[in-house]
């Protein structure tokens, strides 16, 4: 297998929007849908993204579309983009590889008071701090460990169980999505594999294209919904990008490997192994559904310790209490998750199963499960670009409930391969040239910065602009780093 | 012999080797490779055994895979060498390293996990072929 091109269908299907009609592959239950501008498009069909959403369409009981964001790129199973909702009434599955082995990925968005110039001068140093405390890389362990009882309690609550032990604040919970704690998770269907994994790593970052980045808000575009999320142009922020570590690693490893024979035993025919699947209602799904939702939890925890760690590093540096800094969380929102919720599909209400593979929840204003202080606006979407350019901050819109479940994009996509940008960066000095545009970065390792070069990625205002145009999705503001740490 | 090939987000990895016990044993020096940088400089100290069973032969080389990960995360421990035998349903296997040392070993990527999407273990008119990608 290499990066071959795809050369099947992709016809117009709207604005921004291109179908491969289900005729492509007998066996596609739906048409695939990808969101995208013709410039992206061109990027889109260099690899084998598109076949996997055409393999994603072969899922039982998928409703309406094989869905896929502009940042859609190749992944295992499902693109890296991906989103399907399946509707248990209609013997729909659950895919462990519709939520990705790092189960609960996602982002968190925490403001300050402070301004650029207040933080230019200590910028080194905070940088330095920020990469002492916080552990980076391969399976590094960190500060905070937990017994087996404690790891349970920590996946069956979530964040809260971190306010008593000084470790969150009721704020902290009401600004993460779900408050930071899915119900029917049963972490006693968590491996003891999973829980040695997941011991001491609540509270890292993690490697890969995981980050911890300190930015600026550079442009606003909607003042009233910067407003709500108390933003403002020059201010500093911190972006966190890192998932359930090994925890849920194993979780989906476990889970992929319980499944084997399973999709045969149900009669369902997949194109590729890694879309290993279950009904919705059978033991085996239920089983994955209760661990997978542990481990978000999980997840949710660790984003909630490395803020912590982060605003430790602020103190420590600037010498003034974070809650003085008001180094307050804007909105945490999940981007590798399966979660049950209500839609309207073909004019009927369903409950679905959304499986969001590298895609961001984005309900509309007045949606009942957006947290009340942004009902009015919509709920945040965070955004990822990359460590030279910039990140954004959305709003969800009504159009991503008629078109894409409830669902924008996640990051930029990547462009080039792992092994593509280490070529590209043979004697340059990554860190030297994101210097010289004004980011100071600390990582473990050379290739770690040659990999996630800024060139490696699509340029994510362009992703922005297509979600924005669709109506997916709507520009809150543009934050360029100034300072990043990486495995 | 193995190699890395591309993948936009992720690593491939492609064994090539004259038998099965090879095969496995050049895939795993090759899934320590993507982890550790040096892996020449990692000195055989303690040892480790693993004994898996498996009707299928991509199953078995994904679950050995899968086990190495665990021991490296779990236990620290930086394998090098490794001797495998195969029977028809099982896989036994002997690995040299040394516990993860930070000032000797240069750490490069977190692998998440072993994938199933295009799992390969064929046999060729030069040997034996596996392609395996995992999750960076």
């Amino acid at each position: 297998m290499g990066m071959e091109r795809f050369t099947g269908p992709l016809e117009p299907a709207g604005e921004c929007c291109w179908r491969i009609p289900k005729s492509y592959k007998p066996g596609m239950r739906v048409d695939g849908l990808i969101y995208a501008n013709e410039a992206l498009l061109e990027q889109i069909r260099d690899d084998q993204a598109p076949e996997q959403v055409a393999n994603v369409a072969f899922l039982p009981g998928i409703q309406y579309a094989s869905l896929a964001m502009p940042d859609i790129h190749w992944g295992y199973g499902f693109c890296i983009g991906g989103v399907a909702a399946t509707d248990p009434e209609e013997g729909g599955v659950i895919s462990p590889g519709g939520v990705g082995y790092d189960i609960n990925c996602g982002v968190r968005l925490v403001r300050s008071n402070l301004q650029e110039s207040d933080v230019k001068p200590h910028i080194t140093r905070l940088v330095e701090e920020l990469f002492r405390r916080i552990p980076t890389g391969a399976g590094q362990g960190g500060k905070y460990t937990f017994n087996d009882r404690e790891l349970k309690q920590l996946m069956a609550e979530g964040p809260r169980w971190l306010i008593a032990r000084g470790l969150a604040t009721p704020g902290d919970i009401d600004h993460t999505e779900a408050q930071g704690c899915l119900e029917g998770a049963e972490p006693d269907y968590v491996s003891p594999r999973a829980l040695e994994r997941g011991r001491d790593q609540c509270g890292t970052l993690g490697s890969g294209n995981h980050f911890l980045e300190v930015q600026v808000v550079d442009e606003i575009f909607d003042e009233a919904a910067a407003r709500a999320m108390h933003l403002a142009r020059g201010m500093v922020c911190v972006m966190i990008h890192s998932g359930s570590r090994g925890l849920g690693y194993q979780v989906c490893d476990d889970a992929l490997r319980a499944l084997r024979g399973v999709p045969e035993k149900y009669g369902i025919v997949l194109p590729d192994r890694q879309l290993a699947c279950a009904p919705v209602n059978s033991p085996e799904g239920q089983r994955y559904l209760g661990a997978m939702r542990a481990a978000a939890n999980y997840a949710w925890c660790n984003r909630q310790l490395l803020m912590w760690q982060a605003r430790e590093a602020f103190e420590a540096v600037l010498g003034t209490p974070w809650q003085q800094l008001q180094m307050n969380l804007v909105y945490d929102v999940a981007h590798n998750i399966a979660k049950f919720e209500e839609h309207e599909v073909e004019g009927r209400r369903r409950r679905v199963w959304v499986h969001r593979k590298g895609a961001t929840r984005a309900f509309p204003p007045g949606h009942p499960e957006v947290p009340s202080m942004y009902r009015d606006i919509g709920q945040p979407v965070i955004i990822p670009g990359d460590m030279g350019r910039a990140s954004w901050v959305l709003v969800g819109q009504s159009g991503s409930m008629a078109q894409t479940f409830g669902t924008a994009c996640h990051g930029a996509g990547r462009v080039l391969s792992r092994t593509a940008a280490v070529k590209q960066a043979q004697g340059r000095r990554i860190d030297q040239e994101l210097l010289n545009r004004g980011v100071v970065a600390r990582a473990r390792s050379w290739k770690g910065l040659a990999e996630e070069q800024p060139d490696a990625y699509k340029d994510v205002d362009l992703v922005v602009e297509v979600v924005h145009t669709a109506g997916l999705a709507a520009k809150v503001a543009r934050m360029r780093p100034i300072g990043v740490i990486k495995g | 012999m193995f190699e890395v090939f591309e993948h936009t987000a992720d690593l491939g990895l492609r064994v090539l080797a004259e038998d099965e016990p090879t095969l496995f044993a050049d895939a795993a020096r090759g899934l320590f490779s993507i982890m550790v940088a040096n892996l020449d400089a990692v000195r055989p100290v303690c040892k480790k055994a693993f004994a898996l069973q498996g009707s299928r032969r991509d199953e078995l080389l994904f679950d050995w895979l899968s086990e190495l990960l665990y021991v490296f995360e779990t236990e620290r421990l930086v394998l090098s060498q490794f001797r495998v035998a195969l029977g028809a349903e099982d896989l036994q296997a002997e690995a040299w390293g040394e516990p993860l040392d930070a000032t000797r070993h240069q750490l490069e990527h977190e692998v998440k996990a072993i994938t199933y999407h295009g799992l390969v273990v064929e046999q060729t008119a030069q040997g034996w072929r596996a392609e395996v990608i995992v999750d960076i």
